[in-house]
């Protein structure tokens, strides 16, 4: 009980509410109670304490509003109003017995529904009844009861309103009338059995005639009026007031707006079809103002989906009400579709939202900015002590001001969706052809035609801009409801207090002096609502001090109230300022505040006038939540009852649905100043989700939107995360891309991306949608984290379908995936990319080496790569054979692969995929650095076993293919004779070979030399690859690591008993903390330098690596033992024997001179298919084999070489006539023959650098001279030696 | 006079509208406290329902986490023979 209120509610904003989440949804909580200080809470039951003798009036007031209530309720039983028939089942034949009882049934089912339809004729006529005796009564000219008051205007023009709506509901619904002749039918089935039935008949009659006559309940309403001849006064006050205000156009928001002018046309025709002279009207409002109004507006909206026009009422209405019927100038106005096209021009430049939204954003700009000031100013009074007095009203009537201009803008922008709207309606798409030319435009809805095809790109775009000002001024105007509420309240208090203390005290005594009864009406004014306390109770404690103000006591300031006016004070203001200016003459000629007769003067007209005006919108202001609620619903976009009625069809698909047209739009058109508002339509949504509760009372209409909106939001976030993915993965892209490339290309912007702000979107925990809240930045991640796995599955599908070249682009998307992954992790908590790959890889167990990468790897080398790749030693590539079998399961192309599975838009992919062409021809060394970076040191190792196997294997195959070539040589093979020459040399060797029967043995062998070349030179590049990344790493650890270069180039590790420096280091660092007391946990520390102990023993190891190309012979090597005794003939005698034909080197080297010759022959046969592999096949065999030697010396192409030399050089000795002679068909060959000597002999050259022999060989033989035909070589200290032998 | 009206006991009237002023008064302030308070409790909800949605997306990461770990631990205490 202590604590005060204010200081407690003060003391909540201790509390930190701060948060995250942008505003980018319009109000989502609204609180409201059911009646609010427009149509008093009280039903004016206060006025009487005002002893005005307004108890009639007041009565009247409220019983037209109860009617109001009644018929609203009505009007929406009517636009909800589906067809029962529609769903009624037709009998089978089989089941014709029972029709009766499906009569009865269906009778039951209709009888409910028609009940409510008489209960809406039961009703209308007694509202007519009422409406009609209310003006008889209150426009006897000898005014025997006070009013009718403003606030009964309002009453009677708005259940006029009401009346005229269900009137056109009634017109325009097709299937009322379709249900009741049902009904009827089965009525005379069912009743058949029934006595009694005459009065039921008779009252069926009644609702027959009331629901076939068009115009039924206003020609009911015109019957009742005129029963008595003394409405037309008070028709034409309500005339001119509807003209006056609308005419003003103040204090009027856009609902009221809109009656008025729904009313007007058949005020108009019930005024001049009365008995008496229907001129009457003009002479008070000149008729030409009603033709201006009419003209205006052609178009009013009366329903979501349903307009109304007045040219069109009037021309309808006039043959139902002959009198009317000569009202020509009236009648000549053109109907919406009778429009001229010039006029028409002008009508869609005003109604259409595009062509104001340039002023719209304008004004927005400037509300936004001036009220968050006008805020400011409120906290910074709020927050100042004993602020000064005048200041302090400054501040406040400057809020107080921006909130009516908020209203007032609110107002007009929904206003104006509303009558674009109308517009739309009124006027659809004719032109469909350009949409779909398959379709004939009879296949359309009509719905389909007056919104989803109406609508033009600008146009969506404006109305979303619109959307969002008006739900983002709303939301901002409502959450300071509670902090500007005491403010305005004041404000209010001053302007009355000020105008009743003020300015009717100057009035007092100047104008109204000599007039008793007028400055009777004055004073009167003032006792109901002055407030004079307020002078002299400033210094009372319990006022609260922050109101305090040190003001002496000047006579005309007034201590300010928080406290507004009640409904009842303003309605009695209002009434007794229109008896003052009207002298209660209902026949006063001229407007309301006209200068005619009344003897005020001008001035104090102007300002009655002003302050009645404003009287009626500070009720606007005190009803500041519902206002803005009112004012920010757009729920009537969804609404289309009446044409689904039309279409006969259950529901529309979303896509003709404008919200979901707009969600799409910005989806579609990814306009970056768009993506804020994408969720700005889902409050249309909620809007009509509510309205469909709340105002119309309807169940199924709440189902439909729900189910809407579930399907929405579901795309919404598919396609939300889609277009975020892939304008990160383009950002990605395109930052990947090669930036001097980009900036020498002609059309470099191609590649820049349109930077969108996404981040606020991201960070939307709760969205509001239909009373649920959605955390929409999770949804999204799930999303992501799914996009990204399916991502990697996708390019891992990409490269299976492709051959091992492909590899070069799998590691660039990678890249652009990774990348585009770190930039999402900015936004978004995403499971981390290493784990995404190692799981879509299958590579999650901690025991498995494998990966599908891996796997499909290696299948390709087997399957593709080894056999159908040649080698080219000098480009050190491998490209396809052009003569090889094709990829076999090439090219099965990819289903539905979307742009953002690559890089994200189209120019981009264009520029990868142009980008990827360079490396698909051919196997090379950054082919190599991709598989080694992809694969990584944990699945390395497999390839290369399975590689090594593949040699191993492949040398397994060969053997009997060699010991057959073996057996088909000659025993001895001599050295070749210099005396016959090149000829005579070619001819020897052929006789020597004979292999013309073992073709298919050759083949073979040659083609399993040159898998094994190919698996050599492939683990070469490897070698060249890891070192490269080895000595990157090396040079990135040795300083850490303690190592310098010494001064043998060789680097070694300096660091005294300290460590290496990073040990050291961490060591230092972790004593100097311990020993410091201030630090209370240094067990941390401890850790790290323990940690870093660890990591220079890893690194350490690390730098020891071996080679793998030394690793592959030395295995080659061990695989050639078992063959050694084949494929190398022992000499008996311990030396070199000449002549034998055993050794490996000579088959291969007639392998080779017969590769030569027949290249020669053909140029294309033989190299496009083996390549440079078989020479690096066989040089390394025979190298290891130890036969180098004697492959040089004895090999059949360099002797041949050497013979054609000498020829050569004694034919320059003889001169050069006879060279042409001899080079004649043996240039050819030589030129291959010492291609080939050079190749072999880069071979060698590259196989003693890295597997040296020659000192072994040197050393190996024995004391007694003889050589020792082979060696163990002991360079690699034989890891494969451990390693299980596949088939051993 | 009939037409307009005109209060009957002026003075009275006078009176009793002071009164309701200051009625008014407390009545209004009371209310606006109420709903200051009503606000308070909105923004209150809203935020912290703003402030678990974070917990929680943390939570869940770490979830995700553990499960691809114990997967991890899974898949090699199941083969122990391959660490003898």
């Amino acid at each position: 009980m202590a604590i005060p209120v204010e200081e407690a509610i003060a003391a909540l904003s201790t509390f930190s509410l701060e948060d995250e989440q942008p505003d980018v949804q319009g109000l989502s909580v609204s609180l409201s109670c059911e009646r609010y200080a427009t149509n008093s809470p009280i039903e004016y039951g206060d006025v009487s304490a005002y002893r005005l003798s307004l108890t009639e009036d007041t009565k009247a007031i409220n019983q037209l509003n109860t009617l109001i209530q009644e018929g609203k309720e009505m009007a929406s039983v009517l636009y909800t109003y589906r067809s029962c028939v529609k769903a009624l089942p037709q009998l089978p034949d089989s089941m014709k017995h029972s029709q009766a009882d499906l009569y009865l049934e269906t009778y039951q089912v209709l009888d409910l529904e028609m009940s409510r339809l008489r209960e809406i004729q039961r009703w209308q006529a007694s509202a007519a009844s009422k409406l009609a005796a209310d003006m008889q009564r209150f426009s006897r000219p000898e005014r025997l009861i006070n009013g009718p008051t403003i606030t009964h205007y309002w009453s009677m023009l708005r259940l006029l309103d009401v009346l005229v709506q269900l009137d056109h509901l009634k017109n325009a619904k097709a299937s009322i009338p379709n249900d009741f002749s049902w009904y009827k039918r089965t009525f005379t089935q069912v009743s058949a059995q029934w006595q009694e039935t005459d009065s039921m008949r008779e009252e069926l009659d009644d609702l027959q005639i009331f629901l076939s006559t068009r115009w039924a309940i206003l020609l009911n309403l015109h019957a009742e009026m005129f029963r008595v001849n003394t409405v037309e006064d008070i028709l034409h006050v309500l005339i001119v007031f509807c003209v006056e205000s609308l005419e003003l156009d103040f204090a009027l928001l856009y609902p009221e707006r809109h009656a008025l002018l729904r009313v007007l046309p058949v005020l108009v025709v019930l005024a001049t079809s009365s008995e008496k002279d229907s001129e009457s009207l003009y002479k008070r409002v000149k008729i030409n103002r009603l033709i201006n109004i009419f003209k205006n507006d052609p178009v009013i909206p009366a329903f979501p989906d349903l307009h109304l026009s007045p040219a069109s009422i009037l021309k309808e209405l006039s043959m139902y009400f002959p009198n009317f019927s000569s009202q020509t100038r009236l009648l000549t106005l053109p109907a919406p579709h009778e429009i001229p096209p010039r006029e028409m021009q002008e009508y869609q430049r005003n109604y259409l939202v595009i062509n104001h939204i340039g002023a719209i954003r304008a004004e927005h700009d400037e509300f936004a900015i001036r009220f968050a000031s006008a805020m400011n100013q409120i906290v910074i009074l709020k927050s100042t002590e004993g602020a000064d007095g005048e200041w302090s009203r400054d501040v406040k009537g400057n809020m107080y001001d921006v909130v009516v201009d908020g209203f007032q803008l609110l107002s007009k922008w929904t206003g104006k969706v509303w009558e674009q709207c109308a517009w739309k309606f009124a006027r659809p798409c004719k032109d469909l052809t350009h949409i779909d030319t398959n379709k004939s435009t009879a296949s359309y809805f009509d719905y389909e035609k007056v919104v989803r095809w109406n609508y033009s790109f600008d146009e969506r775009r404006a109305m979303l801009e619109l959307i969002s000002y008006i739900k983002g001024i709303g939301s901002m105007m409502q959450r300071c409801d509670a902090l500007v509420a005491d403010a305005l309240w004041e404000t209010i208090h001053v302007e009355v207090q000020d105008f009743v203390q003020d300015k009717l005290d100057v009035m007092l005594r100047s104008t109204f002096r000599k007039k008793k009864d007028l400055s009777r009406i004055l004073s009167d004014m003032r006792t109901l609502s002055a407030d004079w306390m307020a002078n002299t109770s400033k210094a009372e404690p319990e006022l609260h001090s922050m109101y305090q103000e040190s003001g002496e006591a000047k006579t005309n300031t007034f201590y300010p109230r928080p406290v507004a006016p009640t409904a009842a004070q303003v309605h009695c203001l209002q009434f007794l300022i229109c008896e003052l200016v009207s002298g209660g003459n209902l026949r006063k000629p001229g407007g309301l505040f006209g200068n005619s007769g009344t003897g005020i003067p001008i001035d104090d007209l102007k300002q009655l006038e002003t302050f009645f005006y404003k009287l009626s919108f500070f009720l606007h202001i005190l009803d500041y939540t519902a206002t803005i609620g009112t004012l920010t619903d757009l729920g009537f976009l969804w609404f289309r009852e009446f044409y689904l009625e039309s279409s006969r069809v259950i529901q529309f698909p979303i896509e003709c649905s404008l919200p979901w047209m707009l969600v799409d739009h910005v989806i579609e058109s990814r306009d970056a100043g768009l993506i804020e508002s994408i969720l700005m339509p889902f409050d249309i949504y909620n809007d009509s989700a509510q309205h469909a509760l709340v105002a119309l009372k309807q169940r199924f209409l709440y189902d439909e939107i729900e189910a809407e909106v579930d399907l929405c939001f579901d795309l919404l976030v598919l396609k939300l995360s889609e277009i975020i993915f892939s304008y990160y993965k383009s950002c990605a892209a395109c930052e990947l891309l090669d930036k001097a490339f980009i900036a020498a290309s002609d059309d470099s912007e191609k590649y820049s991306v349109q930077p969108i702000r996404f981040n606020e979107i991201l960070k939307l925990r709760r969205v509001k949608l239909l009373g649920r809240t959605i955390d929409l930045r999770s949804l999204i991640t799930q999303r992501m984290n799914k996009l990204f796995r399916e991502n990697i599955d996708f390019l891992f599908d990409h490269f299976e379908n492709q051959d091992l070249c492909a590899v070069m682009e799998l590691q660039q998307l990678l890249e652009v995936l990774k990348l585009t992954h770190k930039l999402l992790m900015r936004n978004l908590e995403l499971d981390s990319f290493s784990l995404m790959l190692n799981e879509m890889q299958e590579n999650l167990s901690l025991v498995s080496f494998s990966s599908r990468l891996v796997t499909q790897i290696w299948t390709e080398m087997q399957n593709d790569f080894l056999p159908n790749f040649i080698l080219c030693n000098t480009t050190q590539r491998f490209v396809r054979s052009p003569k090889g079998a094709n990829h076999t399961t090439q090219k099965a192309s990819l289903p539905n692969s979307k742009a953002y599975y690559y890089c994200g838009n189209q120019d981009l992919n264009l520029a990868y995929q142009n980008l990827a062409e360079l490396y698909h021809e051919f196997f090379g060394i950054p082919h190599m650095f991709a598989i080694v970076q992809l694969i990584g040191s944990r699945s390395l190792p497999l390839i290369i076993r399975a590689l090594l196997d593949h040699i191993s294997n492949k040398i397994t195959t060969i053997a009997p293919r060699i010991s057959g070539l073996q057996e088909a040589l000659p025993k001895a093979i001599g050295l070749l004779p210099f005396d016959g020459g090149v000829a005579g040399c070619h001819r020897s060797i052929h006789e020597q070979l004979t292999w013309g029967m073992k073709t298919e043995l050759k083949t073979e062998a040659l083609h399993n030399l040159k898998e094994i070349g190919s698996a050599i030179y492939f683990m070469g590049l490897l070698d060249i690859v890891l070192r490269e990344s080895d000595t990157t790493q090396f040079i990135q650890t040795a300083p850490w690591l303690g190592f310098i270069t010494g001064s043998d180039g060789q680097a070694k590790q300096v660091h005294g008993a300290e460590g290496s420096p990073i040990v050291h280091l961490l060591r230092t660092a972790t004593a100097t903390i311990v020993s410091n007391p201030t630090c209370p946990n240094p067990s941390s520390f401890l850790t790290m330098s323990k940690q870093a102990e660890a990591a220079e023993l890893l690194y350490k190891t690390n730098l020891k690596t071996g080679s793998v190309l030394e690793y592959a012979l030395a295995f080659t090597s061990a695989a050639l033992d078992k063959h050694y005794s084949k494929w190398s003939a022992n000499p008996k005698t311990g030396f070199i024997d000449i002549t034998t034909s055993k050794d490996f080197y000579r088959i291969f080297s007639g392998l080779q001179f017969e590769y030569l010759e027949e290249t020669v022959i053909n140029q294309s046969k033989n190299h496009d298919i083996l390549g440079d592999s078989v020479a690096w096949a066989g040089c390394t065999i025979m190298y290891l084999l130890g036969q180098q030697l004697h492959f040089e010396l004895f090999d059949f192409s360099y002797q041949f070489l050497n013979v054609a030399e000498v020829e050569g050089a004694t034919l320059m000795q003889h001169g050069a006539a006879k060279s042409s002679v001899f080079s004649q068909g043996y240039e050819n060959l030589l030129e291959a023959m010492r291609k080939a000597r050079r190749l072999n002999n880069h071979v060698f050259s590259m196989l003693r650098a890295r597997c040296p022999l020659e000192d072994k060989v040197a050393c190996a033989i024995k004391q007694s001279g003889a050589p020792i035909p082979r060696i163990k070589f002991v360079n690699t200290v034989s890891a494969f030696e451990t390693l299980p032998q596949k088939g051993a | 006079m009939a037409r307009a009206g005109g209060i009957t006991n002026a003075v009275n009237v006078g009176i009793a509208v002071q009164a309701d002023w200051e009625n008014r008064e407390f009545i209004s302030h009371i209310s606006l406290n109420v709903r200051r308070l009503f606000d308070f409790l909105l923004q209150f909800e809203a935020t912290t329902k703003s402030k678990l949605a974070t917990l929680n997306e943390k939570l869940d990461v770490l979830e995700r986490r553990l499960e691809v770990l114990e997967v991890q631990v899974n898949s090699a205490s199941e083969n122990p023979s391959l660490f003898i």
